[in-house]
């Protein structure tokens, strides 16, 4: 937005200003139109795999609103009340050691992955190399305590399996870190920017950059929810028994079911550990991919750190996370 | 995306997760567990929408102070904000000599917000039911302690839930239930080849994570889908065990319809 814009961008502004000015009046006009529409509605929902997927969609939406205000509180708190060279000072020099310092860091955030995306930009927005701020998105939904201790419950009588996935999960964290540190480049990655959201007072800046960040994020929320409830009753569970006992194959269908589900990092493991016809290293895979690359997770870090770092970032950590499940697996767990 | 409507938003999101959190409907979502985050966020939001909405008119009347004509479309205008969308692309400059008067930034996205709002109060989904629950093929988990599975508590019929009455039935062989009459409640989910299967989801996080636990009942005449019963019979073996995809056999002695449970899963 340097370069003095051209005419025709000009008019375009003109015109989309116009539009917008007007949004106000789009909503109140959409609101009127869905109320006398209600009947009709419903009766389109009628069907019941449309309601399943209806009632997915809003499960989804609903389990994560709570950690995604909780993340954008966070977020705002870094914002606004931790002072400008703190990260400086508690992160090492190095970015190299910063990363794992970053990702073993990930054990406070008692939260799913929704609450991570908020704070990570927040992070970057305040100084914290990009590196160690994606380490500490990884790995903050993926090993806090509680995920652990439901990691726990779900597995009676394999306590290994709480051990692979931290280790397993930590270091693909920090091995994602490392790779962007040396292969990321700069103008991937959307930095999230808050000068403008900055108010006469803490309190005020913190109020902006919270309604800021969860407008934001909570629409890049709804369209991963839409999109794993619509997978979620479209896809066949056949096709996952016909790979159960194929090695690789199941893993990776493990892995990709887990994309797919879009569930909170803190019951997955219940989930993995339903699926009764898979080997326990699949299962692995499912628990440290999904807190990590979900479609409700990518869509999120899209809106937040822009497409092109997404469409990177998110492909990179699946292979790297199946890599590290299956490593682990074949080490804990055979 | 103008201020206007970034602080109707926050007030709908927050509005609808009160609105489902204060009742009980909630629970065809998510766990009990969630009520009291959810009370939280969305009074936060409520708040942090409110508080927007002051902002507005705080500035609507520093505008309306200078102009009389607010609605002017002049690009030129004073207070015609410069509404930089900040979606995909770095959010341009903004004139910040007015710190009081704070321009807005809200992103396309946001719009799509509207869509679980409107759910909520429109369509309000209802809990899972036997379409979702034929859909899985797992039945019975392995319990989740190795220890031997206590007998039944006393009472006749005794109260079990359905997935207790599975693992029982799977995994304890069906020696904790032999010669007991239990009470079982649940839905009705058609058996493809033929009768019911008496039916609960059970939940670990929210309903996208749902499992279901299925008793065929024997002995009694097909309901609709959905419908909700509340059963007492007797455990009879033949419904496999050990397996995680047996489904467990059940006696019937009577059959009492009723509305849907306040917590529809267990």
């Amino acid at each position: 937005m340097t370069a003095p814009p051209t005419s025709s961008e000009r008019s375009a502004e003109a015109r989309s200003r116009r539009f917008r000015l007007r949004a106000v009046d789009v909503l109140a006009g959409l609101l009127v139109v869905v109320l006398l529409g209600q009947r009709w509605l419903v009766d389109l929902f009628d069907s019941p795999a449309l309601q399943t997927g209806a009632t997915i969609f809003v499960s989804i939406v609903v389990q994560a609103l709570p950690f995604l205000v909780l993340g954008v509180v966070l977020s705002a708190a870094i914002a606004a009340f931790v002072p400008e060279g703190f990260w400086r000072k508690a992160l090492p020099r190095r970015p190299a050691l910063a990363v794992p310092v970053a990702g073993a860091a990930g054990v406070v955030l008692p939260g799913c992955e929704c609450a991570s995306v908020p704070v990570a930009g927040s992070l970057m927005a305040r100084g914290v190399t990009p590196a160690a701020a994606l380490a500490f998105l990884l790995s903050a939904p993926a090993i806090n305590p509680i995920v652990l201790a439901s990691t726990f419950v779900a597995f009676p009588g394999e306590p290994v399996m709480v051990v692979a996935r931290l280790l397993a999960s930590l270091a693909t964290a920090v091995v994602m870190g490392w790779l962007w540190l040396r292969f990321g480049r700069g103008e991937w990655l959307r930095i999230p920017r808050r000068d403008h959201l900055v108010g006469r007072s803490s309190w005020q800046t913190f109020r902006l950059t919270a309604t800021h960040d969860f407008l934001h994020a909570g629409g890049f929320l709804v369209i991963g929810g839409l999109t794993a409830a619509v997978l979620n009753v479209l896809v066949p569970t056949a096709w996952l028994d016909a790979v159960a006992d194929q090695p690789l194959l199941s893993v990776l269908a493990l892995a990709l079911l887990a994309v797919v589900l879009s569930i909170c990092s803190e019951a997955d493991a219940f989930v993995a550990a339903s699926l009764t016809q898979f080997s326990l290293t699949s299962k692995l895979a499912f628990m440290v991919v999904g807190p990590m690359v979900d479609l409700k997770l990518v869509s999120l870090q899209a809106g937040t750190f822009g497409r092109r770092f997404a469409a990177r970032f998110a492909p990179t950590t699946f292979i790297v996370a199946i890599g590290f499940s299956l490593l682990v697996g074949w080490w804990l767990l055979t | 995306m103008t201020r206007e409507v970034q602080a109707i938003l926050l007030l709908l999101v927050g509005g609808a997760v009160l609105r489902i959190s204060i009742g009980d409907t909630y629970l065809n979502y998510v766990k009990e567990a969630m009520r009291p985050w959810l009370l939280l966020s969305g009074g936060l939001l409520v708040v942090l929408g409110a508080l927007a909405f002051v902002d507005v008119l705080r500035s609507t009347r520093r505008s309306a102070a200078v102009d009389t004509d607010p609605d002017e479309l002049d690009p030129a205008h004073p207070m015609a904000p410069p509404d930089l969308d900040d979606d995909l692309v770095t959010d341009g400059p903004v004139d910040d000599a007015d710190h009081g008067h704070h321009q807005h930034h809200g992103p396309r996205a946001a719009w799509l917000l509207l869509l679980p709002v409107l759910a909520i109060f429109l369509v309000a989904p209802p809990a899972l039911g036997a379409y979702a629950a034929a859909r899985d093929d797992t039945n019975a988990l392995p319990p989740s302690s190795t220890q031997e599975v206590p007998g039944l508590p006393p009472g006749d019929p005794v109260e079990l839930a359905v997935s207790d009455y599975v693992v029982r039935a799977v995994w304890g062989d069906g020696r904790t239930l032999d010669g007991r009459t239990v009470q079982l409640t649940g839905f009705a989910t058609p058996d493809p080849a033929g009768g019911w299967w008496l039916t609960r989801m059970m939940l670990a996080c929210c309903a996208a994570d749902a499992l279901p636990s299925k008793v065929k009942v024997l002995d009694t005449p097909d309901l609709p889908a959905d419908t909700w019963v509340t059963v007492t019979g007797r455990w009879v073996p033949g419904g496999g065990t050990q397996d995680a995809d047996a489904i467990p056999l059940l006696r019937v002695e009577t059959v009492r319809t009723i509305p849907q449970p306040k917590n529809p899963y267990e």
